[in-house]
């Protein structure tokens, strides 16, 4: 199973990509469809197509897989079932920084700024929740502190923003808090793929050390391990990940604490082997989330973040549920 | 401790037995106003001399009578600073909360309250019942003629070509108006025809605007001195931007449709004659947009 499962999940993704085309306001036929995405679709199709329907689905998948791999990669680190950057609060202090920057102007002058907020913030909150890994294993106290965490992302966010220039700003602090792919383009998509990109590759490069990790911290120094250099990269990488997702989405939660759990029996709990398909499973399921959002029969459209919460909550809780008794 | 409350219930007496005489006398002398939209009406209606405060917002760029509001005072829409202003008249529509309007009549508080106005007639009717709560019926009889005098203008110079224009409002948060809206309203009063043809407030038709696009886009700019949109706006996405940059676009100023008052007219005029208020783009970052 462990060696069909990347491959299954990269064709059930592209199955998803492709009925993301296929979904939409405008009802388009599968043979327009296929005409727009090989070229030879009309004027009206194409745009639907390439700059609506595929570039806002590549923006949910892409969303999922870096929090999905986030989060197997923090679990990993962590040692602990129960770590997700929505969980850990990292979510919500890239929100807050992807705010800081948008609201004081540091975005209007800078493309860059916005994203570069974000993944500062992120970077902040996972540093800490690392740190405080070297003090506490008691998976409890980790939470709680990502609670924390959370709940002053919220609070400055929402401090900012009713101090903001322009009082017309509530939609835009749901969208921080909840989380949203609605009227993304490939321009948003551009901008996170670098910060994406590299953090993949940091979290690729050290996966085999967090195999090394389930021995123990003793033994997988003993065996070679540079465990101060894996865990900056990781911390990094993670960050990365999680702040580019937020800069491109807002906060989405339990993404990452729902893919890395559904596969990694299916791959004998080997953290490294994890990460992959948790990556493909996460951006599967905001991918199927986010089609979920648009057919609803609503005049206001659904937070993405909604759904996600509603699917991963119930998911987190059975987790924490099945480890009680096993940690103080 | 014992002090303060005597001093309270001093103060709660002494607005309970002058509240019935003040509401005697007609024309209100101390008037706060809680609200943006409420502080028009005031402005436009009362003499600074007789107005006690406005609104935190009363200044605001999206205020139509910013200018006029330089010099007075503001106070916050909270209870117990409008109860310790001790005005004889509050005027507001929603400032002070939901429960306001009850708290502030049971504490003896006259109360003013601007209707709700979804269309063009129920503009001139909230304006003249907002004269003549403010003690100044003439002045409303005047501007709801001024109204209709501006509206037959339009009318008699209405170019027939542009009664088939289609016009796109857009909002700088990504959202559209279609009929049954004070907007659709004042698109057909400046002889336009509404692009949009669901009826109510919706997200802005990005696919629609791939196969059929408006003459004319109507951009409703509500702050100008914040040039960010909301990140999740419609009015980011490429097809948006396009209509900005390839269609002729009338920038609304803010403060022209921030409430439904005789202000719209402003912009009714604007879009009657293709006239573009100066603005920022919804999104500087992403394209040219603007007067054109």
């Amino acid at each position: 199973m462990d060696r069909a499962l990347n491959p299954l999940l990269l064709g059930l993704t592209l199955v998803v990509l492709f009925l993301a085309c296929l979904l939409g306001s405008t009802a388009l036929p599968m043979e327009r469809v296929l005409a727009a995405l090989s070229g030879n679709g009309s004027v009206g199709d194409t745009l639907v197509v390439w700059q609506i329907r595929l570039p806002r689905a590549l923006c949910g998948f892409a969303v999922g897989a870096a929090l999905g791999a986030s989060g197997a990669v923090l679990q990993g680190l962590l040692r602990n079932p129960l770590a997700e950057p929505g969980v850990l609060g990292v979510s919500a202090c890239a929100s807050l920084g992807a705010v800081i920057a948008l609201y004081y102007g540091f975005a209007a002058s800078w493309a860059y700024a916005m994203p570069l907020a974000a993944i500062v913030g992120a970077l902040l909150a996972t540093g800490l929740i690392a740190a405080a890994t070297l003090y506490t294993q008691s998976v409890v106290t980790l939470i709680l502190i990502g609670v924390g965490l959370s709940s002053f992302a919220g609070a400055a966010m929402s401090f900012m923003l009713n101090f903001a220039p322009s009082p017309f700003t509530l939609a835009d602090m749901v969208n921080w808090m909840l989380g949203s792919v609605a009227n993304r383009s490939f321009a948003d998509l551009w901008l996170v793929a670098p910060f994406m990109m590299v953090g993949y590759l940091l979290v690729f490069r050290m996966r085999r050390g967090l195999s090394a990790l389930t021995l123990g911290e003793e033994a997988a120094v003993g065996i070679g391990l540079n465990l101060t250099r894996l865990r900056l990269a990781v911390v990094l990488g993670a960050g990365l990940l999680a702040g580019a997702a937020v800069a491109l989405a807002g906060a989405i939660g339990f993404v990452g604490i729902v893919a890395p759990h559904f596969v990694r029996p299916l791959v004998h709990h080997d953290p490294a082997r994890t990460v992959l398909p948790a990556a493909l499973l996460g951006g599967l399921l905001v991918l199927v989330a986010d089609i979920v959002v648009r057919v609803l029969p609503s005049v206001t459209e659904l937070k993405l973040g909604v759904v996600a919460a509603l699917l991963g909550a119930p998911v987190f809780v059975w987790i924490a549920m099945r480890r009680r008794g096993s940690d103080g | 401790m014992r002090a303060l409350i005597v001093a309270v219930q001093a103060l709660a007496y002494a607005l309970a037995i002058a509240q019935p005489v003040l509401a005697q006398t007609g024309s209100a002398q101390k008037i706060v106003s809680l609200d943006y939209c409420a502080d028009q009406y005031v402005l436009q209606f009362v003499e600074p001399a007789r107005i006690l405060a406005l609104s935190p917002d009363s200044k605001k760029p999206f205020s139509y009578l910013r200018d006029q509001a330089q010099d007075i005072p503001q106070i916050r829409p909270l209870t117990e600073d409008v109860l310790l202003a001790q005005p004889d008249l509050v005027v507001r529509s929603y400032g002070g909360g939901p429960n306001a309007l009850g708290f502030f009549e049971r504490s003896g508080l006259r109360v003013l309250q601007v209707g709700y106005a979804n269309d063009l007639a129920s503009i001139k009717r909230v304006t003249l019942e907002m004269a003549d709560g403010l003690g100044v019926p003439e002045a409303g009889r005047a501007l709801v003629a001024d109204i209709d005098h501006r509206l037959a203008a339009i009318a008699a110079t209405r170019d027939t070509r542009t009664a088939s224009e289609s016009v796109l409002y857009m909002t700088t948060g990504g959202a559209t108006s279609g009929p049954e809206t004070l907007v659709h309203d004042m698109l057909v009063a400046a002889g336009l025809r509404n692009f949009q043809t669901q009826a109510g407030w919706r997200s802005l038709p990005l696919e629609q605007l791939a196969y059929k696009q408006p003459d004319r886009v109507a951009l409703a700019q509500f702050n100008q001195a914040t040039p960010n949109t909301e990140s999740w706006s419609a009015v980011r996405h490429p097809l948006a931007q396009q209509q900005l940059w390839t269609r002729p676009t009338t920038v609304l100023e803010g403060a022209w449709t921030s409430c439904g008052a005789w202000f719209l007219l402003d912009a009714i005029e604007a879009l009657a004659t293709g006239q573009a208020a100066t603005g920022v783009s919804a999104d500087p970052s992403a394209g040219p947009s603007g007067s054109k």
